[in-house]
């Protein structure tokens, strides 16, 4: 399980019961992200969604993992697509949630951003992270739940500024799009009807775009389902993931 | 024009990459650590740095043939700049200083077919390397000059450098400002013209030409001067590069307008009197030295008056020592005001007041201090509301000095005016008694 941008791995904490109970569970920090945050991230390598990528296959590796089932939120869901592309025999599910390809507009595509907004929101980060984050957070949990926004907003403090600001403009900078269309592993979208950060569109043009995806749209609203609405998150989960249970 | 190594790190890319038809071809900085930078690439991708630690590319003897991708543990990125899966890679090392690990790495999605040319691959190995080298060589400078300059222009002072070769010279943004010119490299003898006309500029400009002329032909010479810029200050030290004239020469200029202001302010405030504004006692004693020096030497008279608000127990008991305080402001601007530019008049203490002058003639005392006595009598000092009716009386001895006067001549003139100060209170106030 591979948390997303602004979160660390307690962000699974209401799904993780369920998880457990039918799998075997691994989940870790991203670099740049959780306490030790500072330590793992190199400005240069992961300047990329790639460098997240080799970091995901070296675990795996470590581990002596293979087939896993891959749960990534927001940017994590492409970081597990690169490493799926590079290394199928590691992954048999990909389940993203909040997943995107590209964050900026397109000729013929809809990420939802703008270069000149995305400059703005860069600005203010680095001229007031405290400021910053106060109205971030919100926008991003998306639905009225002052715990999850005040949860989000730690965990986002823990980041040090300057890895923050590299890490929203390696996401959003990012185009993946190329390797969403080869994805060898079979994928299964999840997403809320309202996503500030991911439109509607973003998750209707991967599920065409990938060779093997489903999307699910939950009932729901804001980037952080799987805190927000883990009950509709789970019931996906179930009917998804149903055969490989063991 | 000769290409820069990064353009000819891509034509050498380029170059194997058809020669051996190759998907991707790239030049890759590894240090010993396994941290790679992809420096060019065929064709062209922007890659971010990886770490090949693990893949297996390095655990092998290279020969000129290509081996399984699937054996090695290729980065994400590089699989992602690929159409597809590799099938095929062959790594040619070409080791660098400090990055032991570089060289090319060839990778084929379909078996390559076995062309000749893949065999020869490795004959560009040595350019690669010296290729990658005078890469690391620029970027390594760039870098240090970049370094350099932050710092130059870090320095809150505005540098001028002459090199020891008397050919070039470097100045900075600050430099540049004042001189109005550009920042950077010039030629020594384009900065000549700059230099003289600023300090041509200078308010002291005379002084300075005195200063440095006395250093003409001293290549060693170190000196520390003002140059008065209008309204500004800038001290200018120059001194031999390394204490050597012979490595050049520097000069700093650094805008000390503001500490030579506070420098006067806090001056100032150590020597007058916080409430009236006046000088304070001690100052007095200072300035009363060399007032009396002076006339010694002119043989002049010197009046000394002391001065004392009448009543004024009484003005803080009915009123209140803010009252009491404005009534001694009043009176310390009614004197200044009646007195002349050259006269010292000091708040002596309480509600006593001092005066030093020199005089022409003794009657000259006396007048003085009854236009003193009048200003403050006659009307009365208004606080607000109130109209206070103030009065002083005055004490003045006077002394003709001469080289025999004695060293204690200010004390024995404050003792002698202190006594007709009294008796003027005896004889009922608001009146002068010459001793």
């Amino acid at each position: 399980m591979s948390h997303g941008f602004g979160t660390d791995q307690d962000a699974w904490f209401a799904l993780r019961p369920w998880v457990k109970e039918r799998f075997d569970v691994i989940s870790f920090d991203l670099a740049g992200c959780g306490p030790g945050g500072a330590e793992s991230y190199d400005f240069d390598r992961h300047g990329s969604m790639f460098g997240y990528a080799d970091d995901l296959i070296e675990l795996i590796d470590e581990l002596g993992v293979q087939g896993c089932v891959y749960i990534g939120h927001s940017m994590s869901s492409m970081i597990g697509a690169a490493a799926a592309c590079a290394r199928p025999e590691l992954f048999s599910r990909l389940v993203m949630i909040g997943a995107s390809p590209r964050y900026l507009n397109d000729d013929g595509y809809l990420g939802g951003f703008e270069q000149e907004g995305l400059d703005q929101l860069f600005a203010s980060m680095a001229a007031n992270f405290q400021a910053w984050v106060a109205g971030f957070a919100p926008m991003v949990v998306g639905v009225d739940d002052s715990e999850a926004v005040a949860d989000f907003s730690r965990t986002l403090f823990q980041m040090r500024p300057d890895i923050a600001l590299n890490t929203s403009r390696t996401i959003f900078g990012s185009d993946m799009r190329n390797t969403a269309r080869r994805v060898p592993t079979p994928v299964h979208l999840i997403q809320t009807a309202a996503d500030v950060a991911v439109p509607l569109q973003v998750g209707e043009w991967l599920a065409a775009a990938m060779p093997n995806a489903t999307l699910d749209v939950i009932d729901a609203s804001g980037h952080l389902p799987h805190i927000t609405a883990p009950n509709e998150v789970r019931r996906i989960l179930e009917q998804r993931l149903a055969g490989l249970v063991s | 024009m000769t290409p820069s190594p990064n353009e000819a790190l891509y034509e050498l890319c380029g170059f194997a990459r058809v020669a051996c038809e190759a998907d991707l071809v790239m030049a890759l900085e590894v240090d010993d650590a396994g941290r790679a930078s992809p420096v060019a690439s065929s064709p062209p991708h922007d890659f971010s740095s990886f770490n090949l630690t693990r893949s297996g590319l390095f655990d092998i003897e290279w020969s000129a043939i290509p081996d399984a991708a699937n054996k090695y543990r290729l980065p994400t990125a590089v699989v992602h700049a690929l159409p597809e899966m590799p099938t095929s890679l062959l790594f040619v090392p070409a080791p660098v200083e400090h990055a032991p690990r570089s060289g090319l790495l060839l990778l084929w999605t379909r078996a390559p077919s076995p062309a000749p040319l893949i065999e020869h691959v490795r004959l560009l190995a040595s350019s690669v390397a010296s290729t990658l080298a005078a890469r690391r060589e620029a970027v390594r400078q760039v870098a240090m000059r970049d370094q350099f300059n932050d710092l130059l222009e870090s320095v809150p002072s505005g540098i001028v450098l002459f090199d020891g070769d008397g050919q070039s010279a470097m100045i900075n943004e600050r430099a540049a400002a004042l001189l109005a010119c550009r920042p950077g490299s010039h030629r020594s003898s384009e900065l000549a013209a700059p230099m003289r006309a600023l300090r041509e500029r200078c308010a002291n400009h005379a002084e300075l030409e005195t200063a440095y002329a006395a250093q003409v032909g001293n290549v060693h010479y170190a000196a520390t001067q003002h140059w008065v810029l209008g309204e500004r200050t800038y001290e200018v030290d120059t001194h031999p590069v390394s204490g050597d004239g012979q490595h050049g020469r520097i000069w700093l200029f650094t805008d000390v307008t503001a500490e030579l202001r506070i420098a006067a302010k806090l001056r100032g405030l150590a020597q007058s009197d916080p409430l009236t504004g006046l000088p304070n006692r001690r100052h007095f004693e200072e300035q009363a030295a060399q007032i009396l020096t002076a006339a010694v030497a002119a043989e002049h008279t010197v009046a000394l008056l002391m001065v004392d608000v009448d009543h004024f127990k009484q003005i803080n008991d009915t009123h209140g020592h803010p009252v009491g305080d404005a009534v001694l402001k009043a009176v310390a601007g009614r004197c200044s005001d009646v007195l002349r530019d050259g006269d010292l008049f000091a708040r002596f203490g309480g509600e006593e007041f001092i005066g030093l002058l020199t005089i022409t003639t003794e009657h000259e005392a006396a007048v003085i201090a009854e236009r003193l006595r009048n200003a403050i009598a006659y009307t009365p000092v208004l606080i607000g509301q109130l109209a206070i009716t103030v009065s002083v009386s005055v004490g003045a001895a006077t002394t003709r000095m001469m080289s025999a006067t004695s060293g204690e001549v200010l004390e024995s003139l404050i003792e002698s005016a202190d006594a007709a100060l009294y008796r003027a209170k005896q004889n009922g106030r608001n009146r002068v008694t010459i001793a």
